[in-house]
């Protein structure tokens, strides 16, 4: 058993909810007696606000083997913390076909978001989890930009050592309520494992319970998105 | 961003540079299409400013204030004539309720629109020639009587002409006007500018206006029908009657009789001491007219408080100014007279209470009663009109009874004071655009429908930072001593062509894109375009705008609003990346065919320079 875990975010704005699923991801899969680790990006320049920004975690019942390589090559596990992501990025080069559980964090319909991903992605979709979490999270700050945080939090986060030594707790804001609908959806690391790692554990469970899922491998789903027009 | 120790692929390497292209290049563009750094979309969405949705006629003010403001006073007419067909006239008498709501009354002082309006409206009266009269289409063979010239009849008139309609107005009076002429004193609204504003309608060709033809009498119900369509716009002109013992005594008349008397130039006659009965602007009309016709001292007796009074307060300071004198929170009780003639009236304490249903009922205190001398007492406590030649079950409590587009019945509509009970001169212009649409729409078998809902700029939205503050400009009055010497003298003066462009720029535009350019400047990214024009007067690039929204943010008038781009189905704006940069070699060249191409041309055309310079070289040595 071996599962690669790419989250997809935006530069500085939302990097550190990124940072906290990977983080958690890794450290409750250690904790549940696998091999794990998690690493963040560097290669597209994260200081960029706005830009695409993905941060790694993989783990295992065996030694990782390609520990050095901080890129996941096959990543089966996609979040995406950010909806319009799901426009912006081919965030499954790489998936085996059938094998992608994509969990997204927006407020709409699964099958609207489907439209949005062409064949050659659709191919690679198992699941879709769509979680809410924004509206699932702890409401705090109010800026137009960054999700349930203010901009004395960012800063303060940019103090952080991406992981090694986080300065603000980990896996608060949208972090728990994502991290909660993964490893539900997923159903592979223990959730009582997880949260354990988590800050805002009430988040967290909100997440595992609260989101819906689209069963892609299913035929009548994947007919009931053929009947739609699906643009590019 | 440093490329040191970064990878460099090889199909990006340019041959000179040895480095990625900047952004700022041709070939850094193709490469770094930003646009899907952008999670919201800055979108141009016009909104409805407030003067414009509180005008009845829907006049598009932000529209001709921008076109006064660039000096452009033909196509600022031509704004106020698609909605408005006498802007002289409104531009003197409105009540302005676009003014009440103009945002900028949140900010400094509202714009003065009503001065600017007839500043427009007397330069159109000043043109040679009608240009709404190149416009109007050939007349259809449909013939729609109006009856009724007052506003209303004669805005529906215009509108009914602009769509091919051949219009025949019956007015019951000598003159047409109705109101404007009959209860609007000269010194508000000269006769001189309501008759070009009148012969102008009657010179589009295709209206005809029959005076002495009341409806009811030397016209019946059933003559209306023989019309393909009939509008009744007969207005209140009938003065109420105050219930009080003496009201028929000589010397007792009514407010608006007075006031259309001297209106029609007809000789009028007051007292040295006039009383007026009433808080309303008719009573204000009646004293302040009785002061030009010779009275010394004109009372306005009002139930209504001082904080009460209905008189709007432009007015009630003009009167102030005049000598009107006041007596508030008082009530007429008797009118006393010897011979049949007013000699003075009882007055006594009084106020409106209020129950708790929200009717207003007078409460009178007999003990306060005190007799006052006068020669004349004016009753303007209300109109009423005469409708018994309309059938009962059409009527009610007075007034006409329409369903909610203005329709009696069939194909009759009706509209103004007859409907709606005393109100401004801009709500029955409103009325008759509607009732002409609509008379359109039945003519033409198509469905009534309510106008679609808007969306109403409101102050907090607009970018306030950009509006400095700047004081209003009064337009200039009479002096008070000057101008109640007679009744032909204007009280209130128009603007001059630089007050009027100075007042028009201080428009916010609230929620209109009015061209500014401050998107344009303020985008880091080059990515509001202007030469398109297609989206508002500008486009976004959405290839490359990163949503930083600075153009939404400083954007001074609110039209541009944030989006979420995943409402935009079409993905066509976004290129879909494999990531933000390339990780191996020779990825970025997947993502786009014209990239890989790029390299290729700028490599071909690095070798043929360099194959020129060898040649040249060679050549030169030839030559030595």
């Amino acid at each position: 058993m071996y599962h690669e875990i790419t989250v997809w975010t935006r530069g500085i704005i939302m990097d550190k909810e990124a940072r906290d699923v990977v983080n958690c991801v890794a450290t409750g899969a250690e904790s549940a007696g696998y091999y794990a680790q998690f690493i963040s990006d560097y290669i597209d320049d994260p200081d960029r606000t706005n830009c695409l920004v993905h941060k790694y975690a993989r783990f295992g019942d065996e030694p990782i083997a390609d520990r050095f390589v901080y890129e996941n090559a096959n990543p089966d596990w996609v979040v995406l913390v950010e909806e319009t992501l799901l426009k912006a990025s081919n965030f499954f080069r790489g998936t085996p076909d059938g094998e992608g559980v994509l969990v997204v964090n927006s407020a709409r319909d699964p099958e609207y978001l489907l439209k949005f991903l062409p064949d050659f992605m659709l191919a690679k979709l198992k699941k879709l989890v769509v979680v809410d979490a924004v509206s699932l999270a702890e409401q705090e700050g109010g800026s137009p930009w960054m999700f349930v945080r203010d901009l004395g939090q960012l800063a303060y986060d940019r103090t952080s050592t991406e992981g090694a030594a986080e300065r603000s707790e980990v896996g608060i804001g949208v972090a728990a309520p994502l991290l909660g609908a993964l490893t539900a959806a997923t159903g592979v690391l223990p959730l009582e494992a997880i949260r354990e790692t988590v800050t805002d554990q009430d988040a967290f469970m909100r997440g595992a319970e609260h989101h819906s899922v689209l069963d892609y491998a299913q035929a009548q789903v994947r007919e009931a998105a053929a009947a739609q027009p699906i643009s590019n | 961003m440093s490329v040191k120790g970064t990878k460099i692929p090889p199909k990006l390497r340019l041959p000179l540079a040895g480095v990625t292209p900047a952004p700022t290049e041709e070939a850094g563009q193709v490469l770094f299409p930003t646009g899907n750094f952008r999670f919201f979309r800055p979108v141009y969405k016009d909104k409805t400013p407030p003067c414009n949705h509180a005008c009845p006629t829907g006049e598009n003010i932000q529209k001709y204030l921008d076109f006064v403001k660039h000096e452009r006073f033909l196509d600022g007419y031509l704004t106020i004539m698609e909605d408005n067909p006498m802007p002289s006239v409104t531009g003197r008498v409105c009540y302005h309720p676009c003014e009440g709501a103009c945002n900028r009354k949140d900010h400094d002082e509202p714009i003065g629109i009503r001065n600017v309006e007839r500043f427009l409206g007397d330069f159109g009266l000043e043109l040679a020639d009608d240009p709404i009269k190149e416009t109007l289409p050939a007349t259809n063979g449909k013939h729609i009587a109006v009856v009724g010239s007052g506003p209303g009849g004669l805005a529906s008139a215009y509108h009914l002409r602009r769509l091919g309609y051949r219009v025949t107005i019956l007015e019951a009076l000598s003159k047409p006007g109705g109101m404007l002429r009959g209860g609007i004193p000269h010194w508000h609204l000269p006769e001189n500018v309501l008759n070009a504003e009148v012969t102008k309608i009657e010179d589009l060709g295709g209206i005809e206006i029959k005076c002495n033809t009341r409806v009811g009498t030397d016209v019946s119900w059933d003559d209306l029908k023989s019309y393909d369509a009939t509008f009744l716009a007969v207005g209140q002109d009938v003065g109420r009657k105050l219930p009080v013992e003496g009201n028929d005594l000589r010397g007792v008349t009514g407010g608006l009789e007075f006031v259309r008397e001297a209106g029609f130039n007809k000789p009028v006659k007051v007292g040295k001491r006039v009383i007026v009965v009433g808080g309303g602007n008719t009573a204000s009309d009646a004293a302040r007219s009785a002061l030009r016709l010779g009275a010394e001292e004109v009372t306005i007796v009002s139930l209504e408080g001082p904080d009460e009074l209905l008189i709007v307060p432009e007015d009630l300071e003009q009167a102030k100014d005049e000598g009107v004198q006041f007596k508030t929170n008082t009530a007429c009780a008797r009118i006393l007279g010897e011979d049949g003639v007013v000699t003075g009236a009882v007055l006594c304490e009084a106020h409106l209470s209020k129950d708790e249903e929200g009717n207003v009922t007078p409460k009178m205190n007999s003990d306060t009663e005190y007799e006052v001398t006068c020669d004349n007492v004016m009753i303007a406590i209300g109109q009423v009109q005469h409708l018994d030649w309309i059938p009962d079950h059409l009527i009610e409590g007075g007034l006409l009874k329409t369903d909610e587009y203005g329709r009696l019945e069939d194909n009759i509509f009706a509209g103004g004071d007859i409907v709606r009970g005393p109100a401004m001169v801009v709500d029955a212009l409103g009325d008759g655009k509607r009732a002409a649409s609509n008379i359109d729409k039945v003519l033409k078998t198509a469905d009534l429908a309510p106008d679609a809902p808007v969306e109403v700029m409101p102050y907090e939205r607009l970018n306030t930072s950009y509006f400095p503050h700047a004081p209003r400009i009064e337009a200039p009055l009479t002096p008070p001593e000057e101008r109640t010497r007679d009744q032909e003298i204007e009280v209130t003066l128009a603007y001059t062509q630089e007050q009027a462009v100075a007042e028009a720029d201080r428009c916010m535009s609230c929620g209109v894109c009015n061209g500014c350019d401050n998107c344009y400047i303020v985008c880091p990214d080059v990515s509001v375009m202007r030469d398109t024009r297609t989206n508002g007067a500008y486009s976004i690039r959405t290839k490359y705008c990163k949503g930083c929204l600075v153009c939404v943010q400083e954007c001074p008038t609110g039209c541009l609003e944030k989006v979420p781009e995943l409402d935009f189905e079409d993905e066509g704006d976004v290129t879909r990346m494999e990531t933000a940069f390339s990780v191996y070699d020779g990825s970025h060249a997947e993502q786009s065919i014209p990239i890989a191409k790029l390299q290729e041309d700028a490599i071909a055309e690095y070798d043929a320079a360099r194959r020129r310079r060898k040649d040249a070289t060679s050549g030169n040595g030839q030559r030595r």
